[in-house]
């Protein structure tokens, strides 16, 4: 008997399109409150990894645990009622709504659920991430930085107990880049979330988690401290090849 | 809407519900003129709720707005209602509430049940195609209904009934003034928030805990209750219901344009859009009855080409900016 604390957790989990083996037999669990850089080359199956999770894609074999119960092919919008949020590689904003608007739709929407208290769960999600004076902006108007803010604001008024992040740093300068740092800093520290967090800026993943998974053709291919993973043989012949002798 | 907007509205729509006191006003033609703007208002928001705020093109208006004419027709000349309470009081069906309503609820029903496969399969393109081969489904259902639908003559109701259009003008700037007062209070509901969300962007939709198939099928209904609604009202008009008339194309494409024009995804732009393209169209068919398809289709080129976002937006906009 084990009194289960992992939160969320993948049991061999494969994906195929066609003939194409994008993720194979794939384990990762993630325990409360982990902050979980999820590294790897172009096309290692990352951002298909938080499809499955996230019920965009049935994995072809295999379970997505969430809290100890199964929650494999179950509607994209229950996991997040469930307590898992995302964030799109490509940003997925409402575009036509205003900043806090498009927060209302996490807040009423989502795990937390409640109109009675969405505007006041809406407000403290946009004072997290720093976008209070942009509230009333609409979003078509707003920068890509912003615009990749406001997509934590509502997965965090969504009341998530996991975050899963696809690339919130791409298109950012390196002040943007300091700042979504501290935001995601911020969110692990004062909501207590765990997070999921696929980036390509590896210094970046390497500064701030605590563990880091590495996958390299739908393998998981590492799974530990940075330290750990940057001396991995395996990592580095997959970003800089095999040694030639 | 701003306050002054507000103010506008309620003299407006309380002159207009006075109009019918005037005396001459009955039978005058701006009369009838007036009660078609505002059959076209109704049914251009109808399609607005389900295309501009939903983002769901349908072209199936016309087939919600038939079934809810036959509806009223069928129940009416068949008496499935009212009974022997029909013998006593031969007007019973005549504006009857519970018809009008059943109008209305069986279009929403159809909805409901060619919109689940056809909005949890098909969108953008394919969605709007699928729903113009829905209303050519129903037509030829009804063209072959036998007598219970009257096949290709259609039905005849008791047109004895009708004295004055009052009602019909009072009936149809109800309907009108409660449609736009329904959606208002909609979209600033969380459904309304539900709606937008889904029209701006499915995927993240249900990444927020969004049921968008439930969202959009609520919307598809709603369009097609407020349409059912609408075709009931205008079997009191025409009496004699048939499938080329009440199935008829113009029944979807005239609101589509009107709120195109009025501008989509606004509260007063299908109301606008009826109001200046039914103006439009009324003129060319008096003044050069002729060509008037070829003013009409002008007016429409005209309006994309020089206002894009509608009559509301850009008249917005520039009052923002000016």
């Amino acid at each position: 008997m084990q009194p289960d604390e992992t939160l969320l957790r993948l049991e061999a989990v494969q994906k195929r399109f066609g003939g194409l083996v994008v993720l194979n037999n794939v384990d990762i669990a993630v325990g409360p409150n982990e902050l979980i850089g999820l590294i790897g080359p172009n096309g290692a199956g990352k951002s298909t990894l938080f499809n499955v999770i996230t019920a965009i894609y049935a994995p072809t074999q295999g379970r997505v645990l969430f809290r100890g119960k199964d929650i494999t092919g179950v509607a994209p919008h229950r996991i997040s009622r469930l307590g898992i949020a995302r964030t799109f590689q490509l940003v997925r904003t409402f575009l036509t709504m205003t900043a806090f608007e498009n927060v209302m739709v996490g807040a009423v929407y989502g795990a937390g659920g409640r109109v009675k208290y969405a505007t006041e769960t809406a407000n403290a999600a946009l004072e997290l991430v720093g976008l209070t004076a942009q509230g009333d902006m609409r979003t078509a108007h707003m920068t890509l930085s912003d615009r990749r803010m406001l997509e934590i604001a509502r997965a965090v008024a969504s009341d998530p107990a996991l975050l899963l992040l696809d690339e919130p740093m791409a298109g950012l300068n390196p002040t943007e880049i300091q700042r979504m740092v501290d935001v995601i800093r911020r969110v692990r520290t004062e909501r207590g979330l765990s997070i999921l967090w696929v980036e390509h800026k590896v210094d970046a993943i390497m500064k701030v988690c605590s563990r880091v998974i590495v996958l390299d053709h739908g393998e998981k291919i590492a799974d530990g401290t940075p330290r750990e993973v940057t001396q991995n043989r395996k990592v580095i012949e997959a970003y800089l090849g095999e040694p030639a002798a | 809407m701003s306050r002054t907007l507000q103010c506008i509205a309620i003299v407006v729509v309380a002159a207009l519900a006075l109009l019918p006191f005037v005396p001459g006003a009955v039978d005058a033609y701006y009369f009838s003129f007036l009660f078609f703007i505002f059959l076209y208002a109704i049914m251009a928001q109808s399609w607005n709720l389900v295309a501009g705020y939903g983002g769901q093109i349908s072209l199936g208006s016309h087939a919600f707005f038939g079934l809810g004419a036959y509806t009223t027709a069928i129940l009416w000349t068949g008496n499935y209602l009212w009974g022997s309470l029909y013998d006593k009081h031969p007007s019973i069906y005549y504006f009857d509430p519970v018809t009008m309503l059943l109008g209305g609820i069986v279009a929403s029903l159809a909805a409901v049940i060619v919109g689940l496969p056809l909005l949890s399969k098909l969108h953008g393109d394919y969605f709007a195609l699928g729903t113009l081969g829905f209303g050519e489904i129903v037509k030829v259902l009804f063209v072959n209904g036998g007598d219970f639908t009257g096949s290709a003559f259609g039905i005849v109701a008791p047109a004895g009934m009708f004295d004055t259009l009052r009602p019909h003008y009072w009936v149809a700037l109800g309907l009108m003034v409660a449609t736009a007062l329904a959606i208002r209070a909609l979209m600033r509901s969380r459904y309304g928030l539900a709606l937008i969300a889904v029209r701006d962007d499915e995927m993240a939709a249900s990444a927020n805990g969004i049921d968008t198939l439930k969202v959009k099928v609520a919307a598809f209904a709603g369009s097609a209750f407020i349409a059912g609604v609408a075709g009931s009202l205008y079997t009191y008009y025409i009496f004699h219901v048939g499938p080329d008339s009440v199935f008829d194309l113009d029944w979807m494409l005239l609101p589509l344009m009107m709120t195109v024009v009025g501008g989509t995804g606004t509260l007063l732009g299908p109301i606008l859009g009826a109001l200046v393209m039914y103006a439009v169209f009324d003129l060319a068919r008096i003044v050069v009855p002729d060509y008037h398809p070829v003013i009409s289709g002008l007016t429409i080129i005209l309006a994309m080409l020089f206002l894009p976002k509608g009559l509301m937006r850009s008249f917005a906009g520039r009052a923002r900016t000016g």
